[in-house]
Protein backbone atom coordinates (compact mmCIF):
# COMPACT_ATOMS: atom_id res chain seq x y z
CA UNK A 1 0.00 0.00 0.00
CA UNK A 2 2.49 2.40 1.22
CA UNK A 3 4.81 1.75 -2.26
CA UNK A 4 1.43 2.08 -4.24
CA UNK A 5 1.10 5.26 -2.26
CA UNK A 6 4.68 6.83 -2.92
CA UNK A 7 5.28 5.92 -6.74
CA UNK A 8 2.31 7.88 -7.98
CA UNK A 9 3.21 11.65 -8.83
CA UNK A 10 1.71 14.10 -6.34
CA UNK A 11 -0.44 16.13 -8.78
CA UNK A 12 -3.05 17.66 -7.71
CA UNK A 13 -6.99 17.12 -7.90
CA UNK A 14 -6.14 13.71 -9.00
CA UNK A 15 -7.61 11.63 -6.38
CA UNK A 16 -6.36 12.02 -2.86
CA UNK A 17 -3.10 13.53 -2.18
CA UNK A 18 -0.41 10.79 -1.49
CA UNK A 19 0.32 12.12 2.05
CA UNK A 20 -3.32 12.29 3.12
CA UNK A 21 -3.93 8.16 2.99
CA UNK A 22 -1.11 7.57 5.06
CA UNK A 23 -2.08 10.61 7.49
CA UNK A 24 -5.45 9.31 7.61
CA UNK A 25 -3.63 5.36 8.33
CA UNK A 26 -1.36 7.19 11.07
CA UNK A 27 -4.48 8.79 12.89
CA UNK A 28 -6.60 5.57 12.29
CA UNK A 29 -3.96 2.98 13.97
CA UNK A 30 -2.87 6.33 16.51
CA UNK A 31 -6.55 6.18 17.85
CA UNK A 32 -6.65 2.04 18.13
CA UNK A 33 -3.07 1.95 19.44
CA UNK A 34 -4.17 4.74 21.80
CA UNK A 35 -7.16 2.62 23.13
CA UNK A 36 -5.43 -0.25 23.24
CA UNK A 37 -2.74 1.69 25.47
CA UNK A 38 -5.24 3.34 27.85
CA UNK A 39 -7.31 -0.21 28.95
CA UNK A 40 -3.92 -2.02 29.07
CA UNK A 41 -2.66 0.91 31.67
CA UNK A 42 -6.05 0.73 33.32
CA UNK A 43 -5.82 -3.17 33.75
CA UNK A 44 -2.52 -3.08 34.91
CA UNK A 45 -3.37 -0.33 37.21
CA UNK A 46 -6.22 -2.31 38.82
CA UNK A 47 -3.79 -5.38 38.99
CA UNK A 48 -1.23 -3.95 40.69
CA UNK A 49 -3.52 -2.11 43.05
CA UNK A 50 -5.57 -5.81 43.64
CA UNK A 51 -2.17 -6.93 44.72
CA UNK A 52 -1.01 -4.14 47.09
CA UNK A 53 -4.57 -4.58 48.87
CA UNK A 54 -3.77 -8.33 48.65
CA UNK A 55 -0.11 -8.12 50.31
CA UNK A 56 -1.47 -6.10 53.22
CA UNK A 57 -4.03 -8.76 53.88
CA UNK A 58 -1.36 -11.11 54.92
CA UNK A 59 -1.12 -10.44 57.84
CA UNK A 60 -3.76 -8.32 58.23
CA UNK A 61 -3.20 -4.73 58.84
CA UNK A 62 -6.73 -2.86 59.07
CA UNK A 63 -7.89 0.63 61.05
CA UNK A 64 -10.99 -0.69 62.82
CA UNK A 65 -12.22 2.50 62.91
CA UNK A 66 -11.85 3.34 59.10
CA UNK A 67 -13.82 -0.10 58.50
CA UNK A 68 -16.51 0.48 60.94
CA UNK A 69 -17.25 3.80 59.33
CA UNK A 70 -16.87 3.10 55.30
CA UNK A 71 -18.98 0.07 56.48
CA UNK A 72 -21.48 1.96 57.75
CA UNK A 73 -21.64 4.95 55.36
CA UNK A 74 -21.49 2.13 52.36
CA UNK A 75 -23.83 -0.90 53.91
CA UNK A 76 -26.17 1.09 56.20
CA UNK A 77 -27.04 4.34 53.88
CA UNK A 78 -27.36 1.97 51.28
CA UNK A 79 -30.09 0.04 52.54
CA UNK A 80 -33.27 2.54 51.32
CA UNK A 81 -32.22 2.15 47.74
CA UNK A 82 -31.17 -1.69 48.10
CA UNK A 83 -35.11 -1.65 49.15
CA UNK A 84 -36.97 -0.02 46.78
CA UNK A 85 -34.70 -1.76 43.72
CA UNK A 86 -35.12 -5.12 45.40
CA UNK A 87 -39.19 -4.72 45.96
CA UNK A 88 -39.39 -3.20 42.61
CA UNK A 89 -37.61 -5.80 41.14
CA UNK A 90 -39.44 -8.68 42.49
CA UNK A 91 -42.24 -6.82 40.98
CA UNK A 92 -41.03 -6.31 37.66
CA UNK A 93 -39.97 -10.55 37.60
CA UNK A 94 -43.63 -11.08 38.44
CA UNK A 95 -45.47 -9.27 35.45
CA UNK A 96 -42.88 -10.68 33.05
CA UNK A 97 -43.85 -13.84 34.23
CA UNK A 98 -47.31 -12.83 34.52
CA UNK A 99 -49.06 -13.59 30.75
CA UNK A 100 -47.13 -17.54 30.63
CA UNK A 101 -48.56 -18.46 34.17
CA UNK A 102 -52.04 -17.09 32.89
CA UNK A 103 -51.44 -18.77 29.29
CA UNK A 104 -50.71 -22.15 31.12
CA UNK A 105 -52.61 -21.92 34.64
CA UNK A 106 -49.55 -22.40 35.79
CA UNK A 107 -49.93 -20.24 39.11
CA UNK A 108 -48.25 -23.09 41.02
CA UNK A 109 -45.08 -22.91 39.77
CA UNK A 110 -44.99 -18.77 39.97
CA UNK A 111 -42.60 -18.90 42.84
CA UNK A 112 -40.02 -21.05 41.00
CA UNK A 113 -40.46 -19.10 37.81
CA UNK A 114 -40.04 -15.83 39.54
CA UNK A 115 -37.59 -17.20 42.39
CA UNK A 116 -34.74 -18.99 39.89
CA UNK A 117 -34.45 -16.03 37.82
CA UNK A 118 -34.25 -13.52 41.10
CA UNK A 119 -31.93 -15.59 43.24
CA UNK A 120 -29.50 -16.69 40.49
CA UNK A 121 -29.26 -13.56 38.04
CA UNK A 122 -31.23 -10.37 38.65
CA UNK A 123 -30.78 -9.71 42.33
CA UNK A 124 -26.93 -10.19 42.55
CA UNK A 125 -26.98 -8.20 39.55
CA UNK A 126 -28.98 -4.78 39.96
CA UNK A 127 -27.63 -4.91 43.41
CA UNK A 128 -24.41 -4.55 41.81
CA UNK A 129 -25.50 -2.03 39.94
CA UNK A 130 -26.91 0.25 42.65
CA UNK A 131 -24.00 -0.12 45.01
CA UNK A 132 -22.13 0.49 42.07
CA UNK A 133 -23.81 3.82 41.64
CA UNK A 134 -23.92 4.74 44.79
CA UNK A 135 -21.04 3.21 46.94
CA UNK A 136 -18.41 2.58 43.84
CA UNK A 137 -18.85 6.26 42.19
CA UNK A 138 -19.22 7.94 45.92
CA UNK A 139 -15.83 6.11 46.74
CA UNK A 140 -14.25 7.35 43.86
CA UNK A 141 -15.84 10.84 44.02
CA UNK A 142 -14.60 10.78 47.81
CA UNK A 143 -10.45 9.27 46.84
CA UNK A 144 -10.57 11.83 43.63
CA UNK A 145 -11.29 14.88 45.71
CA UNK A 146 -8.58 14.08 48.01
CA UNK A 147 -6.13 13.27 45.51
CA UNK A 148 -7.01 16.33 43.85
CA UNK A 149 -6.64 18.09 46.90
CA UNK A 150 -3.79 16.70 47.54
CA UNK A 151 -4.71 15.16 50.89
CA UNK A 152 -3.24 11.56 49.43
CA UNK A 153 0.07 13.59 49.55
CA UNK A 154 -0.11 14.89 53.05
CA UNK A 155 -0.84 11.15 54.01
CA UNK A 156 1.97 10.57 52.42
CA UNK A 157 4.17 13.10 53.47
CA UNK A 158 3.00 11.47 57.29
CA UNK A 159 4.41 8.03 56.68
CA UNK A 160 1.14 6.73 56.32
CA UNK A 161 0.67 4.75 53.52
CA UNK A 162 -2.52 5.57 51.47
CA UNK A 163 -3.20 1.57 50.36
CA UNK A 164 -3.77 0.66 54.17
CA UNK A 165 -5.13 3.94 55.43
CA UNK A 166 -7.33 4.55 53.01
CA UNK A 167 -7.96 1.39 49.90
CA UNK A 168 -8.19 -1.54 52.32
CA UNK A 169 -10.88 -0.50 54.34
CA UNK A 170 -12.95 0.97 51.59
CA UNK A 171 -11.83 -2.68 49.58
CA UNK A 172 -13.03 -4.56 52.41
CA UNK A 173 -16.82 -2.82 53.34
CA UNK A 174 -17.27 -2.77 49.52
CA UNK A 175 -17.07 -6.60 49.48
CA UNK A 176 -19.06 -6.96 53.05
CA UNK A 177 -21.41 -4.29 51.24
CA UNK A 178 -22.74 -5.88 48.57
CA UNK A 179 -22.37 -9.99 50.21
CA UNK A 180 -24.76 -8.54 52.79
CA UNK A 181 -26.87 -6.19 50.54
CA UNK A 182 -27.30 -9.44 47.96
CA UNK A 183 -28.85 -11.35 51.25
CA UNK A 184 -31.38 -8.64 51.38
CA UNK A 185 -32.22 -8.08 48.00
CA UNK A 186 -32.74 -11.56 47.26
CA UNK A 187 -35.25 -11.54 50.48
CA UNK A 188 -37.29 -8.61 49.26
CA UNK A 189 -36.79 -9.40 45.86
CA UNK A 190 -39.01 -12.70 46.61
CA UNK A 191 -41.20 -10.36 48.98
CA UNK A 192 -41.96 -8.12 46.27
CA UNK A 193 -42.77 -10.72 43.84
CA UNK A 194 -44.86 -12.54 46.48
CA UNK A 195 -47.62 -9.95 47.07
CA UNK A 196 -47.01 -8.78 43.10
CA UNK A 197 -48.80 -12.07 42.43
CA UNK A 198 -51.43 -11.65 44.80
CA UNK A 199 -52.55 -8.45 43.10
CA UNK A 200 -52.39 -9.21 39.90
CA UNK A 201 -52.78 -13.09 39.63
CA UNK A 202 -54.00 -13.93 42.84
CA UNK A 203 -52.07 -16.17 43.85
CA UNK A 204 -51.46 -16.60 47.57
CA UNK A 205 -48.15 -15.83 49.26
CA UNK A 206 -48.36 -18.85 50.83
CA UNK A 207 -48.49 -21.08 47.42
CA UNK A 208 -45.94 -18.30 46.09
CA UNK A 209 -43.50 -19.40 49.33
CA UNK A 210 -44.88 -23.53 48.51
CA UNK A 211 -43.65 -23.23 45.11
CA UNK A 212 -40.02 -21.40 46.20
CA UNK A 213 -39.19 -24.51 48.62
CA UNK A 214 -41.03 -26.90 46.87
CA UNK A 215 -37.70 -28.64 45.16
CA UNK A 216 -37.09 -27.31 41.81
CA UNK A 217 -34.74 -24.27 43.39
CA UNK A 218 -32.38 -25.40 46.15
CA UNK A 219 -29.45 -23.68 48.07
CA UNK A 220 -27.45 -24.19 45.30
CA UNK A 221 -29.34 -21.33 43.72
CA UNK A 222 -29.15 -18.82 46.58
CA UNK A 223 -24.86 -19.28 46.77
CA UNK A 224 -24.39 -19.28 42.83
CA UNK A 225 -25.57 -15.21 43.13
CA UNK A 226 -24.22 -15.01 46.73
CA UNK A 227 -20.33 -16.25 44.91
CA UNK A 228 -21.91 -13.63 42.00
CA UNK A 229 -22.45 -10.72 43.97
CA UNK A 230 -18.50 -11.50 46.19
CA UNK A 231 -16.74 -11.36 42.88
CA UNK A 232 -19.18 -7.96 41.70
CA UNK A 233 -17.95 -6.94 45.20
CA UNK A 234 -14.23 -7.43 44.02
CA UNK A 235 -14.61 -5.68 40.52
CA UNK A 236 -16.94 -2.70 42.17
CA UNK A 237 -13.96 -1.89 45.06
CA UNK A 238 -11.29 -2.62 42.88
CA UNK A 239 -12.57 -0.17 39.56
CA UNK A 240 -13.75 2.45 41.83
CA UNK A 241 -10.46 2.85 43.85
CA UNK A 242 -8.19 2.50 40.93
CA UNK A 243 -9.87 5.51 39.30
CA UNK A 244 -10.14 7.22 42.43
CA UNK A 245 -6.50 7.70 42.98
CA UNK A 246 -5.67 8.12 39.47
CA UNK A 247 -7.86 11.46 39.12
CA UNK A 248 -6.39 14.53 37.86
CA UNK A 249 -7.38 17.94 36.72
CA UNK A 250 -9.74 19.36 39.15
CA UNK A 251 -13.44 19.76 39.75
CA UNK A 252 -14.15 18.13 35.94
CA UNK A 253 -11.32 15.63 36.54
CA UNK A 254 -13.48 14.43 39.55
CA UNK A 255 -16.34 13.92 37.37
CA UNK A 256 -14.92 12.18 34.33
CA UNK A 257 -13.45 9.76 36.99
CA UNK A 258 -16.52 8.83 38.58
CA UNK A 259 -17.70 8.10 35.12
CA UNK A 260 -14.88 6.02 34.05
CA UNK A 261 -15.61 4.04 37.08
CA UNK A 262 -19.38 3.24 36.64
CA UNK A 263 -18.55 2.30 33.22
CA UNK A 264 -15.92 0.42 33.81
CA UNK A 265 -17.58 -1.38 36.79
CA UNK A 266 -20.79 -2.59 34.67
CA UNK A 267 -18.61 -3.80 31.97
CA UNK A 268 -16.27 -5.54 34.31
CA UNK A 269 -19.64 -7.04 36.80
CA UNK A 270 -21.31 -8.20 33.40
CA UNK A 271 -18.24 -9.75 31.85
CA UNK A 272 -17.34 -11.62 35.30
CA UNK A 273 -21.02 -12.65 35.69
CA UNK A 274 -20.84 -14.29 32.26
CA UNK A 275 -17.94 -16.36 33.84
CA UNK A 276 -19.22 -17.01 36.83
CA UNK A 277 -22.55 -18.11 35.47
CA UNK A 278 -20.57 -20.62 33.46
CA UNK A 279 -18.03 -21.86 35.75
CA UNK A 280 -20.40 -22.23 39.21
CA UNK A 281 -23.26 -24.98 38.56
CA UNK B 1 -30.23 12.04 67.32
CA UNK B 2 -31.09 12.55 70.95
CA UNK B 3 -28.03 14.72 71.96
CA UNK B 4 -29.17 17.83 69.67
CA UNK B 5 -32.36 17.69 71.54
CA UNK B 6 -33.17 20.33 74.29
CA UNK B 7 -32.60 18.89 77.82
CA UNK B 8 -36.25 19.41 78.66
CA UNK B 9 -37.71 16.64 77.28
CA UNK B 10 -37.74 13.19 78.21
CA UNK B 11 -35.54 10.29 77.35
CA UNK B 12 -38.18 7.85 75.93
CA UNK B 13 -40.16 10.73 73.52
CA UNK B 14 -37.47 12.39 72.85
CA UNK B 15 -36.29 9.10 71.29
CA UNK B 16 -39.47 9.29 69.49
CA UNK B 17 -39.74 13.09 68.17
CA UNK B 18 -36.33 12.47 67.25
CA UNK B 19 -37.08 9.28 65.04
CA UNK B 20 -40.49 11.34 63.77
CA UNK B 21 -38.88 14.71 62.71
CA UNK B 22 -35.85 11.99 60.78
CA UNK B 23 -38.45 10.99 58.89
CA UNK B 24 -40.51 13.92 58.60
CA UNK B 25 -37.10 15.62 57.09
CA UNK B 26 -36.67 12.99 54.60
CA UNK B 27 -40.63 13.27 53.21
CA UNK B 28 -40.15 16.65 52.82
CA UNK B 29 -36.85 16.02 51.22
CA UNK B 30 -38.39 14.13 48.91
CA UNK B 31 -41.23 16.06 47.94
CA UNK B 32 -38.99 19.30 47.66
CA UNK B 33 -36.36 17.30 45.18
CA UNK B 34 -39.37 15.58 43.58
CA UNK B 35 -41.42 19.08 42.83
CA UNK B 36 -38.00 20.43 41.86
CA UNK B 37 -37.59 17.72 38.98
CA UNK B 38 -41.24 18.27 37.69
CA UNK B 39 -40.43 21.77 36.95
CA UNK B 40 -37.01 20.62 35.40
CA UNK B 41 -39.08 18.43 33.34
CA UNK B 42 -41.79 20.80 32.63
CA UNK B 43 -39.67 23.77 31.25
CA UNK B 44 -37.63 21.20 29.36
CA UNK B 45 -40.63 20.39 27.62
CA UNK B 46 -41.64 23.72 27.39
CA UNK B 47 -37.85 24.71 25.22
CA UNK B 48 -39.17 21.84 23.37
CA UNK B 49 -41.27 23.77 21.52
CA UNK B 50 -40.98 27.22 21.95
CA UNK B 51 -37.08 26.97 22.69
CA UNK B 52 -34.30 28.27 20.35
CA UNK B 53 -32.93 26.14 17.98
CA UNK B 54 -28.88 26.38 17.15
CA UNK B 55 -27.41 24.13 14.48
CA UNK B 56 -25.45 21.38 15.28
CA UNK B 57 -25.63 21.29 19.31
CA UNK B 58 -28.47 18.35 18.67
CA UNK B 59 -26.38 16.21 16.24
CA UNK B 60 -22.90 16.55 18.50
CA UNK B 61 -24.88 15.25 21.76
CA UNK B 62 -26.45 12.70 19.73
CA UNK B 63 -22.87 11.87 18.34
CA UNK B 64 -21.88 12.25 23.00
CA UNK B 65 -24.70 10.09 23.91
CA UNK B 66 -25.51 7.57 21.49
CA UNK B 67 -22.16 6.60 18.83
CA UNK B 68 -19.99 7.01 22.05
CA UNK B 69 -21.92 4.02 24.32
CA UNK B 70 -22.24 1.83 21.04
CA UNK B 71 -19.15 -0.08 21.83
CA UNK B 72 -19.61 -0.54 25.83
CA UNK B 73 -23.59 -1.65 25.41
CA UNK B 74 -22.09 -4.04 22.65
CA UNK B 75 -19.89 -5.77 25.05
CA UNK B 76 -22.62 -5.77 27.82
CA UNK B 77 -25.85 -6.68 25.91
CA UNK B 78 -23.90 -9.07 24.53
CA UNK B 79 -22.67 -10.84 27.65
CA UNK B 80 -26.09 -10.51 28.58
CA UNK B 81 -27.81 -12.47 26.25
CA UNK B 82 -25.23 -15.36 26.62
CA UNK B 83 -25.76 -14.99 30.40
CA UNK B 84 -29.89 -15.31 30.15
CA UNK B 85 -29.91 -17.54 27.80
CA UNK B 86 -27.70 -19.81 29.19
CA UNK B 87 -29.91 -19.15 32.67
CA UNK B 88 -33.16 -19.68 30.54
CA UNK B 89 -31.41 -23.26 29.41
CA UNK B 90 -30.85 -24.35 33.00
CA UNK B 91 -34.08 -23.53 34.22
CA UNK B 92 -36.35 -25.21 31.64
CA UNK B 93 -34.02 -27.89 32.22
CA UNK B 94 -34.95 -28.63 35.22
CA UNK B 95 -38.75 -29.54 34.15
CA UNK B 96 -39.02 -29.75 30.44
CA UNK B 97 -36.04 -30.78 28.56
CA UNK B 98 -37.03 -29.12 25.37
CA UNK B 99 -35.57 -26.01 24.29
CA UNK B 100 -37.79 -25.59 21.38
CA UNK B 101 -39.79 -22.64 23.06
CA UNK B 102 -36.56 -21.05 24.53
CA UNK B 103 -35.95 -18.74 21.22
CA UNK B 104 -39.41 -17.71 21.07
CA UNK B 105 -40.08 -16.47 24.70
CA UNK B 106 -36.75 -14.83 24.49
CA UNK B 107 -37.51 -12.69 21.63
CA UNK B 108 -40.62 -11.93 23.32
CA UNK B 109 -39.12 -10.84 26.74
CA UNK B 110 -36.22 -9.20 25.02
CA UNK B 111 -38.54 -6.70 22.77
CA UNK B 112 -41.19 -6.47 25.84
CA UNK B 113 -39.06 -5.55 28.44
CA UNK B 114 -35.19 -6.83 28.63
CA UNK B 115 -33.48 -4.90 25.91
CA UNK B 116 -35.00 -1.24 26.79
CA UNK B 117 -34.70 -2.31 30.71
CA UNK B 118 -31.14 -3.10 30.82
CA UNK B 119 -29.94 -1.63 27.86
CA UNK B 120 -31.71 1.84 29.22
CA UNK B 121 -29.60 0.81 32.46
CA UNK B 122 -26.35 0.37 30.70
CA UNK B 123 -26.74 3.84 29.28
CA UNK B 124 -27.71 5.76 32.28
CA UNK B 125 -24.73 4.60 34.03
CA UNK B 126 -23.19 5.96 31.39
CA UNK B 127 -24.86 8.85 30.01
CA UNK B 128 -26.08 9.87 33.01
CA UNK B 129 -22.66 10.02 34.74
CA UNK B 130 -21.42 12.06 31.66
CA UNK B 131 -24.36 14.26 32.04
CA UNK B 132 -23.94 15.36 35.21
CA UNK B 133 -20.42 15.20 35.64
CA UNK B 134 -20.60 17.56 32.37
CA UNK B 135 -23.01 20.09 34.28
CA UNK B 136 -21.97 19.86 37.90
CA UNK B 137 -18.16 20.96 36.49
CA UNK B 138 -20.16 23.74 34.59
CA UNK B 139 -22.13 24.44 37.96
CA UNK B 140 -18.98 24.86 40.24
CA UNK B 141 -17.04 26.69 37.86
CA UNK B 142 -19.86 28.94 37.73
CA UNK B 143 -20.49 28.70 33.91
CA UNK B 144 -23.68 28.07 34.86
CA UNK B 145 -24.14 31.47 36.11
CA UNK B 146 -22.94 33.34 33.59
CA UNK B 147 -25.66 31.87 31.39
CA UNK B 148 -28.17 33.20 33.71
CA UNK B 149 -26.49 36.67 33.68
CA UNK B 150 -26.84 36.55 30.10
CA UNK B 151 -30.49 35.90 30.49
CA UNK B 152 -30.46 32.48 29.25
CA UNK B 153 -32.04 29.40 31.10
CA UNK B 154 -29.40 26.54 31.46
CA UNK B 155 -32.25 24.15 30.53
CA UNK B 156 -32.82 25.88 27.68
CA UNK B 157 -29.06 25.42 26.70
CA UNK B 158 -27.92 22.83 28.79
CA UNK B 159 -30.50 20.17 29.26
CA UNK B 160 -32.72 20.76 25.94
CA UNK B 161 -30.67 19.04 23.78
CA UNK B 162 -29.62 16.49 25.76
CA UNK B 163 -33.01 15.82 26.21
CA UNK B 164 -33.63 15.49 22.71
CA UNK B 165 -30.90 13.49 21.51
CA UNK B 166 -31.22 11.31 24.57
CA UNK B 167 -34.77 9.77 23.46
CA UNK B 168 -33.64 9.40 19.91
CA UNK B 169 -30.63 7.29 20.36
CA UNK B 170 -31.47 5.87 23.65
CA UNK B 171 -34.22 4.06 20.97
CA UNK B 172 -31.67 3.55 18.23
CA UNK B 173 -29.61 1.88 20.90
CA UNK B 174 -31.94 -0.54 22.54
CA UNK B 175 -32.86 -1.67 19.07
CA UNK B 176 -28.94 -2.47 18.47
CA UNK B 177 -28.66 -3.65 22.17
CA UNK B 178 -31.64 -5.95 21.32
CA UNK B 179 -29.79 -7.24 18.30
CA UNK B 180 -26.76 -7.88 19.89
CA UNK B 181 -28.49 -9.34 23.30
CA UNK B 182 -30.55 -11.88 20.86
CA UNK B 183 -27.52 -12.93 18.35
CA UNK B 184 -25.67 -13.42 21.46
CA UNK B 185 -27.88 -15.22 22.62
CA UNK B 186 -28.64 -18.02 19.37
CA UNK B 187 -24.65 -18.22 19.70
CA UNK B 188 -25.17 -19.41 23.27
CA UNK B 189 -28.17 -21.99 22.47
CA UNK B 190 -26.28 -23.31 19.82
CA UNK B 191 -23.24 -23.91 21.85
CA UNK B 192 -24.32 -24.83 24.90
CA UNK B 193 -27.75 -26.54 24.04
CA UNK B 194 -27.30 -27.49 20.92
CA UNK B 195 -30.63 -25.32 19.42
CA UNK B 196 -30.08 -24.75 15.72
CA UNK B 197 -30.41 -20.94 14.34
CA UNK B 198 -33.33 -21.85 12.86
CA UNK B 199 -35.25 -22.89 15.67
CA UNK B 200 -34.22 -20.27 17.99
CA UNK B 201 -35.41 -17.55 15.30
CA UNK B 202 -38.91 -17.83 16.25
CA UNK B 203 -41.02 -15.02 16.01
CA UNK B 204 -44.13 -16.29 16.48
CA UNK B 205 -44.69 -15.40 20.17
CA UNK B 206 -43.90 -11.76 19.34
CA UNK B 207 -47.12 -9.34 19.20
CA UNK B 208 -47.94 -5.65 18.37
CA UNK B 209 -48.75 -5.03 21.98
CA UNK B 210 -45.32 -6.15 23.25
CA UNK B 211 -43.35 -3.67 20.13
CA UNK B 212 -45.93 -1.09 21.60
CA UNK B 213 -44.84 -1.60 25.08
CA UNK B 214 -40.53 -2.22 24.31
CA UNK B 215 -41.29 1.42 22.27
CA UNK B 216 -43.19 3.06 24.94
CA UNK B 217 -40.24 2.03 27.30
CA UNK B 218 -37.58 3.35 25.38
CA UNK B 219 -39.47 6.54 24.96
CA UNK B 220 -39.84 7.07 29.04
CA UNK B 221 -36.44 6.50 29.67
CA UNK B 222 -34.89 8.27 26.72
CA UNK B 223 -36.82 11.24 28.56
CA UNK B 224 -35.48 9.83 32.18
CA UNK B 225 -32.11 10.23 31.87
CA UNK B 226 -31.31 13.30 31.19
CA UNK B 227 -33.69 14.91 33.08
CA UNK B 228 -32.75 13.00 36.06
CA UNK B 229 -29.14 13.38 35.70
CA UNK B 230 -29.36 16.92 34.40
CA UNK B 231 -31.64 17.73 37.53
CA UNK B 232 -28.48 16.28 39.90
CA UNK B 233 -25.91 18.24 37.73
CA UNK B 234 -27.47 21.79 38.28
CA UNK B 235 -28.40 21.14 41.98
CA UNK B 236 -24.63 20.83 42.03
CA UNK B 237 -22.63 22.75 44.61
CA UNK B 238 -19.39 22.57 46.59
CA UNK B 239 -16.14 22.36 44.22
CA UNK B 240 -14.86 18.78 42.94
CA UNK B 241 -16.44 16.95 46.39
CA UNK B 242 -19.73 18.28 44.88
CA UNK B 243 -19.35 17.40 41.27
CA UNK B 244 -18.46 13.99 42.57
CA UNK B 245 -21.92 14.14 44.68
CA UNK B 246 -23.53 14.89 41.97
CA UNK B 247 -22.66 12.44 39.68
CA UNK B 248 -23.14 9.21 41.96
CA UNK B 249 -26.60 10.74 42.88
CA UNK B 250 -27.43 11.20 39.07
CA UNK B 251 -26.24 7.21 38.97
CA UNK B 252 -28.46 6.69 41.58
CA UNK B 253 -31.58 8.14 40.76
CA UNK B 254 -31.60 7.64 37.04
CA UNK B 255 -31.39 3.86 37.55
CA UNK B 256 -33.64 4.04 39.87
CA UNK B 257 -36.19 5.97 37.91
CA UNK B 258 -35.56 3.15 35.34
CA UNK B 259 -36.58 0.33 37.53
CA UNK B 260 -39.77 2.03 38.78
CA UNK B 261 -40.97 3.32 35.33
CA UNK B 262 -40.37 -0.12 34.46
CA UNK B 263 -42.75 -1.41 37.18
CA UNK B 264 -45.43 1.07 36.13
CA UNK B 265 -45.29 0.48 32.11
CA UNK B 266 -44.98 -3.17 32.79
CA UNK B 267 -48.32 -3.32 35.15
CA UNK B 268 -49.90 -0.95 32.84
CA UNK B 269 -49.15 -3.15 29.48
CA UNK B 270 -49.88 -6.30 31.68
CA UNK B 271 -53.77 -4.41 32.25
CA UNK B 272 -53.88 -2.92 28.53
CA UNK B 273 -52.80 -5.98 26.84
CA UNK B 274 -53.60 -9.22 28.81
CA UNK B 275 -55.72 -8.20 31.43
Amino acid sequence: MAVQVSSQSPGPGAGPAPGAIAKRAETLFGAVGGAVLSLAETAGGMGVLFGRVVARLFPPQIDRNELRRNLYKMAVKSLPIVIVTALFTGAIMVIQAAPLVKRFNAEGLLGWAAGFGTLREIAPLLTALMISGRVGANNTAELGTMVVTEQVDALRALAIDPVTFLILPRFLSIVITLFVMTLYADILALLGAAYTGLALLKVEPVSFYNSVTAGLLGIGDVTNGLVKSVVFGFVIAISSCHFGLATTGGAPGVGRAVNACVVASATGIFLLDYLVSFIVK
Amino acid sequence: MSEELTPTQEAPSSFFWGNVSALGATAIELVVGARELYSVFVRTLYYVVRGRREKGVLLRQMYEIGNKSVFFLTVTMGALGMILVYQAGLQAARVVPDYQMLGATYLQLLIRDLAASLGSLMLATRVGAGIAAEIGSMVVTEQVDALRMCAADPIDFLIVPRFLASMIMTTVLVIWAGFVAFLAGAATAYFAFDVMPQTFFNARMVTSADFATGFAKCIAYGAAIPIVSGYCGLSTFGGSEGVGWATTRAVVNTSLAIIILNFFISSASFVIFAG
